[in-house]
């Protein structure tokens, strides 16, 4: 995995602002080890894409859901772009510029194992995008394949929050 | 703020719940417009000992990335008795790209030999259970009936022809075509989401 050269900006209010975000191509087994770690975190993981409508309709929302929590230390929100890694600084970097992304993105490269790693996201993804899961000291708590809206989002992220 | 948001009625979906086929159920045929006008049905096919039915469309980069391997699959098996049969399966109110003038210009474009239907009003694909595109099923005729043999994906490797190591849908069709079981009988991978207005 490349370096999270993530420039932050923290503001006086105590948000941080990811600007200019270097996007870090990973493999599934480096994703793997993002979110499975048992650090009482509640991961919310969303696969999308620069191209796929439903995926760039819902992310306005994911962010408003993600400003709500970023400052809870027990959550983080983190974005795996579908997109061709050769596109990572022409297509991607560029719209998370473009369209404000606050949360963390990585870029999965893992093309020739898609049959491999879908099911072992889960096993009833048929490999639609969007597709939202949810880790939790790395089990996954929640799946969901298509759109989520910000209620749902926000009803299961509390319900998980106060699970912990 | 968040009470507010948290005390209105939760819109919860179903998650995941994929009705369709499975496999060795059977698929229904249909009457479809292809891009020349005319009605195509799978029966239409009097010699075919199955078909490559392909749920795909104009504007999806997967799409896009496999129509000439898809033209590949119809010149080796057509002639074997297995045609491929595209459709489109998205509402062109949503994706406007993938409108019944944009299918055949695409047709044109790209040469496509196989019909490439239009599934005006969205009432096969759900039946079928596709769910993006690209979605292979992989029918055989058996008592005049069309038994679903595999579903999923063309091959393994969707960026790059050149670095294909499964061919998942030439491996299931040389199998039936020498009477034997299917082995991998149904793969996944990335897709686009079929478009409708429902969503």
């Amino acid at each position: 995995m490349q370096g999270q050269n993530t420039k932050m900006k923290v503001s006086g209010s105590g948000s941080i602002t990811h600007v200019d975000q270097k996007v870090p191509v990973i493999s599934f087994t480096e994703f793997e080890s993002l979110i499975k770690k048992e650090d009482n975190k509640l991961y919310v993981v969303n696969f999308w894409a620069t191209w796929c409508r439903p995926c760039v309709m819902e992310l306005p929302e994911f962010m408003e859901v993600n400003r709500i929590y970023r400052t809870n230390p027990d959550f983080k929100m983190i974005l795996v772009s579908l997109d061709p890694a050769k596109e990572v600084k022409s297509a991607v970097q560029p719209f998370l510029v473009k369209n404000k992304i606050e949360a963390q993105v990585y870029l999965l490269d893992d093309n020739k194992r898609m049959n491999q790693w879908i099911p072992a996201v889960d096993k009833s993804w048929s490999g639609s995008i969007p597709a939202t899961v949810f880790y939790l000291n790395g089990v996954k708590v929640e799946f969901k394949e298509g759109k989520m809206q910000k209620n749902e989002l926000i009803q299961l992220i509390n319900k998980h929050l106060k699970n912990k | 703020m968040i009470t507010l948001i948290q005390a209105k009625e939760n819109k919860m979906e179903n998650t995941a719940v994929h009705k369709g086929y499975k496999i060795g159920d059977t698929a229904t045929d249909f009457k479809l417009k292809n891009v020349d006008n005319k009605i195509v049905s799978l029966s239409d096919y009097k010699g075919a000992k199955g078909y490559i039915v392909i749920f795909t469309c104009n504007h999806c980069p997967y799409a896009k990335a496999y129509e000439s391997r898809i033209i590949a699959l119809n010149h080796k098996y057509a002639s074997k008795g297995y045609p491929v049969i595209a459709i489109n399966p998205n509402d062109p109110k949503v994706e406007p790209q993938d409108s019944f003038e944009g299918m055949k210009q695409r047709a044109k474009e790209k040469g496509f030999t196989f019909p490439y239907l239009f599934d005006q009003g969205q009432t096969i694909y759900p039946q079928y259970g596709a769910t993006k595109t690209p979605h292979v099923f992989v029918l055989q005729k058996e008592n005049g009936k069309n038994i679903v043999r595999y579903i999923g994906a063309i091959d393994d490797n969707y960026s790059d022809a050149n670095d294909v190591s499964h061919k998942y849908v030439e491996d299931a069709v040389d199998a039936l075509l020498a009477n034997k079981p299917v082995l991998l009988t149904s793969t996944v991978a990335i897709g686009c989401s079929i478009k409708a207005q429902k969503e």
